[in-house]
């Protein structure tokens, strides 16, 4: 079995997708505890969608080196027209994400009809090329990660009120507008890196469904991080392995970024099967207590934290 | 205008067509979204849509049926997740707050993402599968054959006519679900009907721009003439002309610059609802970045 776990990755591509999933993994995972916190799926759905038109552009100037650049730059602007947006409350703020996503996205599909190899590069930029990750990729992935995980844990408290209780946040002097750009900068630059390997269109799995998991089976911000970083990372290491095995042994070729995902949300399935399994045994013991002595207070159930509407 | 020299042509005609019909419908629809902040339910349902289209083109059935059923499991599988109790309905209106990792955004997330994911597996299993694979995301309005165009006109007809016969109670709903179950309506039936109503535009706008894309053509009209109007009936009307509108426009564009149809369109929308947004008179200034009862001296 360990032959099995660690043998194809002596090849060098593999190593080096291996070695970017990985770091993806994590780094995806613990931004995504905050996406969960926040209720951010969709703003994190919609910049992966908005930065489409920055990875063509930068792939028409400046070959596949142009991508990390142009996608950056997008990003950037999307990020800071969400979060404009998201201040002046003139549109519902779901119905202006779809339209801003599905704008910028058209940006990039037309662009791209420009092209006579219309459909092949439209593929490897909607669901990326894993195993020809060069290792400049790697090392622009490590220093985003660097970033993103410095910003994180420098503003960590202040992020937290926020998602937990925004009045008290705004009655204590934050600035709560400048966090949320921050937290939305944080999100971008995590869809920036993992453009290339996974492509647009995945990166959300890599972001929401570890913390979504995590969340199933713990209450506590710091456990629920740990589990998420791991079962990201876990999940990018079997999903390269399995499509890489079903492809040699089996000759069914498996898209890796697809696998990884799969495997992810099984993990979520899994999480959410234990999650179910402990809520009835806790309401049993529940109920059996409540029954027998209604003397004595019930122990509270399980406090959830009070995830609210941002 | 390169498009009125080609209307000649059968495609031309055709594409004119499907793009009016999937305007009215998704402009019908759009609306109930819009005023039920479904966007990314909407979204989710899209992307989740898409393996069922990859399944139907692998056996051979057409599109519309395959990604109908998948889209319906879909459905059923959000709303068993995150709304199965309390609340009432699968809406986030109604959704109970804070329930862990099963809140609606996660877990739309996740159906999402693995939706979308599964569709990319299946197809990369095929060889020689990315011409079609492109069709499916961003549509292919310019091949839409009679069968889709007779699909689309009994989609929008038995939509429209379930949206008009409904539509006291799914507005009731959508602005107070609390009085609309109170009043002894079935609230998670209504809620249903919304989810399929929505379901139903989807499968049939994905031929026309896409699985991405679609989500455009539902919400885009609708938030636009919610800039514009504030009672329900002028804003269906204007938002159903403005997917008409789009639609058309979006065709004569595609046709004179050769651009993308799908994306055309879409561009046409965001143009649309970016201008509204900027001229329409009713609604606050846009100055007025500080929510009501807000004390002046915070921030």
């Amino acid at each position: 079995m360990t032959h099995l776990l660690v043998v194809p990755f002596e090849r060098p591509y593999l190593t080096r997708a291996l070695v970017e999933l990985l770091l993806l993994g994590g780094l995806a995972a613990v931004v995504g505890v905050f996406v969960l916190l926040r209720r951010l799926a969709f703003l994190t759905d919609a910049l992966t969608h908005t930065v489409f038109p920055g990875v063509v552009v930068g792939f028409l100037i400046g070959g596949q080196s142009g991508i990390f650049p142009g996608a950056l730059v997008v990003a950037c602007v999307a990020a800071g027209l969400f979060t404009l947006l998201a201040a002046t409350r003139r549109v519902a703020e779901d119905s202006a994400l779809a339209i801003l996503l599905t704008g910028f996205f058209a940006i990039g599909v037309v662009l791209v009809s420009r092209r006579s190899s219309y459909t092949a590069d439209l593929t490897a930029f909607l669901f990326g090329r894993v195993l020809t990750v060069r290792t400049s990729d790697i090392v622009a992935t490590a220093v985003v990660a660097g970033i993103v995980l410095a910003i994180l844990a420098a503003l960590r408290k202040e992020l937290l009120l926020v998602a937990f209780d925004p009045e008290s946040a705004r009655a204590a002097g934050y600035r709560v507008a400048a966090l949320d750009l921050a937290l939305n900068l944080a999100i971008a630059l995590v869809v920036v890196a993992a453009v290339r390997a996974v492509g647009t269109v995945l990166v959300i799995a890599l972001i929401v469904v570890p913390a979504a998991a995590a969340r199933l089976l713990s209450d506590r911000i710091i456990v629920i991080t740990v589990v998420a970083a791991a079962l990201g990372m876990a999940s990018g290491w079997l999903g390269l392995l399995v499509s890489y095995q079903v492809s040699v042994d089996h000759g069914i070729r498996l898209a890796t970024g697809a696998t990884v995902v799969l495997v992810l949300v099984a993990a979520y399935l899994l999480a959410l099967a234990v999650s179910l399994v402990r809520s009835v045994r806790l309401r049993r013991r529940h109920t059996a207590s409540a029954d027998e002595a209604t003397a004595t207070v019930a122990p509270p159930p399980v406090a959830e934290i009070g995830v609210g509407p941002r | 205008m390169r498009l009125w020299e080609t209307l000649g042509d059968g495609y031309t005609r055709r594409a004119l067509a499907e793009a009016v019909l999937v305007g009215i419908l998704c402009g019908a629809v759009g609306v109930h979204v819009v005023l039920r902040r479904l966007s990314f339910l909407t979204t989710a349902l899209t992307h989740a849509t898409f393996p069922g289209v990859v399944v139907a083109a692998l056996l051979g059935v057409h599109l519309v049926l395959g990604a109908g059923i998948f889209g319906l499991l879909v459905v059923g599988m959000v709303a068993a997740v995150s709304g199965a109790r309390g609340g009432g309905g699968a809406l986030p209106s109604a959704a109970p707050a804070g329930r862990g990792g099963r809140d609606l955004s996660s877990v739309t997330g996740v159906v999402l993402s693995g939706g979308f994911a599964l569709g990319v597996a299946l197809m990369s299993a095929q060889d020689g599968f990315t011409k079609d694979l492109t069709a499916f995301l961003v549509g292919s309005i310019l091949t839409v054959d009679t069968t889709d165009l007779a699909i689309s006109a009994a989609a929008a007809a038995v939509v429209l006519v379930v949206l008009a016969a409904l539509r006291k109670e799914l507005l009731l709903g959508a602005f107070d679900p609390t009085a609309l179950a109170a009043g002894g309506y079935p609230a998670r039936l209504l809620d249903l009907v919304v989810l399929v109503a929505v379901e139903v535009t989807v499968v049939t706008t994905v031929p026309a721009v896409g699985t991405i894309m679609a989500i455009a053509l539902i919400v885009g009209p609708a938030a636009t003439a919610r800039l514009w109007c504030a009672r329900t009936g002028p804003m269906t009307a204007l938002s159903m002309a403005l997917g008409v509108t789009a639609g058309v426009v979006g065709l004569a564009v595609s046709a004179q610059w050769d651009v993308a149809a799908g994306g055309a369109i879409v561009l046409t929308l965001a143009a649309l609802f970016t201008l509204s947004l900027l001229v329409a008179p009713r609604a606050r200034p846009l100055t007025a970045r500080q929510p009501a009862g807000e004390p002046a001296a915070a921030g």
